[in-house]
């Protein structure tokens, strides 16, 4: 991810719920209205690791949430939503279920951390947290995208 | 005090220089260095017959000179020499080194020794670039301490008298299935994890064909001695067929047995294959105790703030969770919980809901860190996972408890 796509991704997180998240996300989708209610103070954030750290080829994420309480999925009460971890890749777009594959890596039971393996090199990761339905609230709930060298 | 101390080492000086044969001191005069008169070495907080551990941190502190490392000549400077079980060697020649000679000739003012039990004697010399006591030497006050034996220096956790542990459902004598779930039960003494310091309190261990550890030091841990330091309360069991002998051993926070022990009955059980003892004895059904079963290797821990921390009065409590899942309270999902954050209460019943007060914070809503305000002074934190029902899980998924202290840094200078 270089930078210009990671800084553009912090101004996003920044101008939600505007979310005009990636040129080829559908401009208007995001007013869809079944999605949940997040507080507007509600973080998503990484204990560990941090921003530029290097990290062992298998570490585990620690996933820190601000204002709001962790619900396994399938579990419908405001407030509350699970957490998913983003590898390599950028969000979709917020009006749809979070996919679930090996870069959107979901913790459905409420887990608040997760052991991943990664191979040597660069990546990023993300967290996004989604409603009963795996799909992002309103506004989305969503870390810094970090950057993390595997050695 | 210590000015008299000093009268007598330059006493002893003195004594020591006549003693020496003229010619050597004649000849080595000129290549001691001179020390300043006023020069003074001495045992920082160790005074004579001392009673102090097998581990100890020793400090020097010297006056009137400076230090400098070995190999550098300066003038009204040297470095530490620790002589342990000596007399002193010849002033005039460089110091030995050796087990009974420690150089410090990096200039270091403090060392870290491991002394036998029993009685020794320490003393400081101070010496040159060559490692040559100065002229008058510069010595401190020949010391004796006593090693404390390293199981007398702490004593054991207590249990009250009439505190007892013992199997649940599993008589003498009884015959079990190769893979059987054991369950322990506990009067009178409460169970805390592993590391958590309380007394009257601590966790099971079951021995397995074994006799009775020593019970003043930590039980091993081996195939033998099964430890249950998260609080379990049960534990599967795999014995190949044959006669096997059980016994409970409670033991407190480092694993140490308490005073009194606190031990069931040796029992013995015959173990054989399934098809012989289906009839039998079946096996206990899996969390007969009613409570939410929970993975055996769940963990919740604190991520902030870590034990014996100093914070602020109000401050963000962030909670970690290991192999199991949030779920908010009223949720039944198998290996989920929500978070329970006491705050300075001992760990509740495990087997009831857990209170709802003031100092028993429920996170019903799933939340995985709190923001509290506490009063300054000394508390303690401790987390307790509950299922859907508030009742913590089997076996309980509770964290250590830590102490934390909130207000000015008034013990850090106080300590020094």
């Amino acid at each position: 991810m270089n930078a210009t796509a990671r800084h553009r991704m912090t101004a996003a997180v920044r101008l939600l719920p505007l979310a005009v998240l990636l040129s080829t996300a559908p401009p208007l989708s995001a007013q869809t209205s079944q999605r949940q209610a997040a507080p507007r103070n509600a973080l998503v954030y990484f204990h560990y690791p941090l921003d530029g750290l290097r990290v062992p080829e298998r570490f585990t994420v620690r996933i820190g949430l601000k204002e709001m309480g962790v619900a396994p999925a399938g579990v419908d009460k405001p407030g509350t939503g699970h957490h998913h971890l983003l590898i390599d890749t950028d969000p979709g777009p917020p009006d749809q279920p979070i996919p679930s594959d090996y870069n959107n890596i979901h913790l459905g039971n409420g887990q608040t951390e997760v052991v991943v393996t990664l191979p040597k090199g660069t990546h990023t990761l993300q967290l996004l947290l989604g409603d009963h339905t795996h799909t992002p609230h309103r506004p989305p709930v969503m870390s810094q995208k970090i950057t993390v060298y595997v050695r | 005090m210590r000015r008299l101390r000093l009268q007598l080492i330059v006493g002893v000086t003195a004594v020591f220089a006549a003693a020496m044969p003229a010619s050597i001191a004649q000849e080595r005069a000129r290549t001691r260095s001179p020390a300043p008169a006023g020069a003074k070495l001495a045992f920082v907080d160790l005074q004579n017959n001392a009673r102090i551990a097998s581990k100890v941190t020793l400090r020097f502190s010297i006056t009137g000179m400076e230090i400098a490392p070995a190999g550098t000549a300066r003038r009204n400077a040297g470095h530490h020499h620790l002589l342990i079980d000596t007399e002193l060697p010849p002033l005039g020649q460089p110091i030995p080194s050796d087990f009974n000679h420690l150089h410090f000739g990096g200039g270091q003012s403090e060392a870290e020794i491991l002394l036998s039990p029993g009685r020794h004697t320490l003393q400081l010399l101070f010496a040159d670039h060559d490692h040559v006591p100065h002229d008058p030497p510069v010595m401190s006050e020949k010391i004796t301490v006593e090693v404390m034996a390293a199981p007398e220096e702490k004593p054991r956790t207590t249990a009250a008298p009439n505190a007892k542990v013992f199997f649940i459902g599993l008589q003498d004598g009884a015959v079990i299935p190769p893979r059987s779930v054991v369950r322990f039960g506990q009067e009178n003494i409460a169970i805390t994890p592993a590391g958590t310091k309380q007394d009257n309190a601590g966790h099971h261990h079951l021995l397995v064909d074994t006799e009775l550890p020593p019970l003043d030091r930590e039980i091993p841990s081996d195939f033998n001695h099964l430890h249950f330091g998260r609080g379990q309360t049960e534990t599967e069991l795999t014995l190949p067929p044959g006669e096997h002998t059980l016994q409970l051993l409670f033991a407190d926070h480092e694993h140490v047995p308490h005073d009194p022990p606190v031990m069931s009955q040796k029992i013995r059980v015959r173990v054989q294959e399934a098809s012989a003892t289906a009839a039998a004895t079946p096996p206990p059904a899996r969390a007969a105790s009613g409570r939410t079963p929970a993975p055996n290797d769940a963990a919740v821990y604190f991520i902030y703030p870590r034990d014996g921390t100093r914070i602020f009065a109000t401050s963000t409590i962030r909670f970690g969770l290991r192999n199991m899942g949030v779920a908010p309270a009223g949720v039944v999902r198998p290996n989920t919980g929500h978070h329970h954050l006491l705050i300075d209460v001992p760990t509740p019943p495990l087997d009831a809901a857990i209170p709802a007060d003031l100092n028993h914070i429920h996170l019903g809503n799933g939340q995985t860190e709190r923001k509290i305000t506490l009063p300054p002074g000394k508390h303690t934190l401790q987390l307790i996972l509950g299922d859907d029902q508030h009742v913590p899980h089997d076996p309980p998924i509770l964290s250590e408890r830590i102490t934390i202290y909130v207000g000015a840094a008034a013990k850090r200078s106080a300590r020094r």
